[in-house]
């Protein structure tokens, strides 16, 4: 009896040890040049890591967890306190890397971005989007401006001969392709893109608003917004835009001829090339003309995915050094070659010409970057008007009800986060 | 085994009951208390809960897609105890007895291999616009090869119901048939001779009679879709714009989407609350009317 009962104990001792171990297990030090790195995208970081490995003996430990942008965000938000925390990972900024820092959970990288600035790695509004009351946090794996890309079979089917240039021309050519039975322009609704037409006209129409909504000193109901919402309205009835609801992927929409003109950030041709269409021979890409004139700079989308350090990180030496490294022109280069995209660093090589002139043209100072409405907006009042936008698009009508509901979550939110 | 004394006995019961205690304990209760505390706070999954009483209750009876969300889950109820349970039962009768009826009942119970996502998936594939039923309409030439089978409320609910049902017609079919299995020969014969048949034998003998199994099917049948979330996030994540939520869905919309933990936290247990009370209630009143002493206590088991 005396033996089962000191066998049953050491049972449950076990067990409540194993429980413990399980909830408190401390990761070693993992050893040098490995970096734990969490990442939502599902890109391939294999070239960035082996150039990583060469240039400064550091590589990546990759985990993907691109399948669910709501789980990946849990985790990392539950994680960071933890000793399971990943070295770096990637983010957003906005309003959701401002939530991290407020908390203390990601490492300063102020001394990172002076450097980068002096050696001209980087535009200084750039760094704007990566500074939180002074200081900086992350480096930016890369930056991506939105622009109108086309799909050159459909303008020359129609006779469109030049990309066009103002909003006037915009529409003519929407016209064209609508006449000649083509849909001149993608949409789709849910998360994440049923925010991409609100911003651009909202911001093509007035920049000003735009920014004044997203700091939460205008409304969604101003009659601003309403004008904006009423052109997106008009566009909608003219049969300019693709179904909101059909599943079928972006890009094969547009590789069927589908749908001509595609509004996205720069990294849409690394999609694109997966589906086997190249820049400059399929498809071109045109800065997005402002619907009204804006003092002469017309608005660009800016969209950045920022590399992170977790602050109490074993390892954080190195990540600092490894967020140094990625904004060097060697890393840029290395990184929007396997990702056939613009690399933010002007001392970097693009990988091929459209994206080189095209970059070049929306970084010149005729005009003006603003941060993506994804990011820009916080995070309640985000899915409140991805929801409300898809149930514009749905049933195109009255905006006023839409804008209502969202204008109640940002009202809410800005109450209690001014 | 020499010593015959209880308390030695309890204490040893006791020990090799403990890491079972524990990890319940630990799994599932604590989880519970936690989120009752959270639904009590202003949590968004950063930073500390700040306490804000009952708040979150107030937000969320005042919020319209929660309440449409409510409206959904009860459409839910009613259209698995409609469609599944009264076509399983349907198929359990016309099957029953029949040589090679088992056979019969196979491609029903296949189904319930899936998980709920899979079947997201594949219905999704047939009711998206232009999907596989629009084309099909399209080439017999049936009208409605346009409509938005996922889109539009309350259409977009009963598409789903259809699609889970498509899943839950075989297993109720099953325990229906075990039912009738267990119903004594005697007391049908009897009805028999007397004169009963068809309608009239099944409504007054053996839907009687399947009571236990009904009761089973039904209880299941209301859990399983006060809880409906799998087949709404693949099919339609609860849009377009929440009108097509359960309230498995906006305890998750709320909670990872909007990063209102606390919010998310309080539908949580109401949702626990619906669901442990209906199973209560409906099992007290089966079993109070099954209990030949009508004292309404459910008999030890």
């Amino acid at each position: 009896m005396n033996a089962r009962k000191w066998l049953a104990v050491a049972v449950v001792t076990a067990a409540a040890a194993a429980t413990l171990v399980g909830c408190s297990s401390t990761t070693s030090g993992s050893s040098s040049g490995t970096l734990s790195f969490a990442e939502d995208k599902g890109w391939n970081y294999k070239p960035l890591s082996a150039a990583a490995d060469k240039d400064i003996d550091i590589s990546l430990k990759t985990t993907s967890y691109s399948s669910s942008q709501d789980a990946f965000q849990a985790l990392i938000k539950q994680s960071l306190r933890t000793p399971k925390a990943p070295d770096i990972f990637t983010w957003h900024t906005g309003s959701q890397l401002e939530a991290l820092v407020q908390q203390g959970l990601v490492s300063d990288t102020s001394s990172i971005w002076k450097k980068a600035i002096a050696n001209n790695w980087v535009s200084p509004a750039i760094e704007k989007m990566y500074t939180i009351k002074g200081k900086q946090y992350c480096v930016p794996l890369e930056v991506d401006y939105w622009g109108m890309f086309y799909n050159k079979k459909d303008f020359a089917k129609v006779g469109i001969t030049t990309p066009p240039t103002t909003w006037n021309d915009l529409m003519t050519d929407a016209a064209t392709l609508k006449s000649n039975g083509i849909t001149p322009f993608y949409s789709q609704g849910g998360n994440p893109w049923a925010f991409v037409w609100y911003m651009l006209l909202m911001s093509g129409t007035d920049l000003k608003e735009y920014n004044a909504i997203n700091a939460g000193t205008a409304k969604y109901t101003d009659p601003e917004v309403k004008t904006v919402m009423d052109t997106w309205l008009d566009m909608i009835k003219k049969g300019y835009f693709s179904d909101p609801g059909s599943k079928t992927p972006t890009t094969t929409s547009f590789k069927d001829n589908s749908s001509a003109m595609q509004a996205y950030g720069t990294w849409y041709p690394g999609s694109l090339s997966q589906v086997g269409l190249k820049a400059g021979s399929d498809y071109g890409i045109f800065p997005i003309p402002a619907v009204s004139d804006q003092g002469g700079k017309t608005p660009v989308a800016v969209e950045t995915a920022p590399v992170c350090v977790t602050s109490h990180s074993a390892n954080k030496a190195t990540a600092l050094k490894y967020s140094q490294w990625l904004m060097s022109p060697a890393a840029q280069s290395t990184w929007s070659k396997s990702q056939g995209i613009l690399p933010y660093n002007p001392k970097a090589t693009a990988p091929n010409a459209t994206l080189q002139a095209f970059g070049k043209q929306v970084t010149s100072s005729s005009y003006e970057a603003y941060l993506r409405y994804y990011e820009a907006a916080p995070a309640p009042v985000l899915t409140s008007a991805l929801n409300n936008f898809t149930g514009f698009m749905e049933n195109p009508g009255d905006p006023t009800k839409y804008l209502q509901t969202i204008q109640t979550a940002s009202a809410q939110y800005w109450a209690s986060n001014k | 085994m020499t010593s015959s004394n209880p308390m030695r006995h309890q204490r040893a019961a006791w020990a090799f009951m403990g890491p079972g205690v524990l990890l319940v304990l630990l799994a599932m209760y604590i989880p519970v208390v936690y989120t009752i505390y959270l639904s009590l706070t202003d949590y968004t999954g950063l930073g500390t809960p700040n306490f804000i009483g009952l708040q979150n209750y107030v937000t969320m009876f005042r919020d319209p897609a929660f309440l449409t969300s409510l409206m959904n889950t009860a459409i839910w109820v009613v259209g698995t105890l409609v469609v599944p349970v009264g076509m399983g039962l349907l198929v359990a009768y016309l099957t029953f007895g029949l040589k090679g009826g088992s056979w019969l009942r196979i491609p029903f119970l296949i189904p319930y291999a899936l998980s709920g996502v899979a079947i997201g998936v594949v219905f999704n594939f047939i009711f998206q616009n232009g999907g596989a039923l629009s084309q099909a309409l399209t080439f017999l030439g049936v009208p409605g090869a346009q409509t938005h089978w996922l889109e539009v409320a309350p259409l977009n609910t009963v598409v789903m119901i259809l699609a889970s049902s498509w899943q839950g017609i075989g297993v109720n079919a099953l325990l229906f048939v075990v039912g009738l299995q267990s119903i004594p020969k005697e007391p049908l014969e009897a009805a028999r001779i007397d004169g009963a048949s068809g309608w009239r034998l099944f409504t007054t003998m053996v839907w009687p009679m399947l009571r236990p199994s009904t009761t089973i099917v039904v209880g299941l049948s209301i859990v399983n879709s006060l809880k409906t979330f799998d087949i709404v996030e693949t099919m339609t994540q609860g849009g377009p714009n929440r009108v097509s939520e359960t309230l498995g869905v906006t305890m998750y919309t709320d909670t990872f989407q909007s990063d209102q933990y606390g919010l998310g936290s309080a539908v949580a247990i109401l949702l626990t609350i619906i669901t442990v009370a209906a199973s209560v209630i409906y099992l007290r009143r089966q079993l109070t009317i099954g209990d030949a002493s009508g004292k309404g206590e459910v008999a030890e088991a």
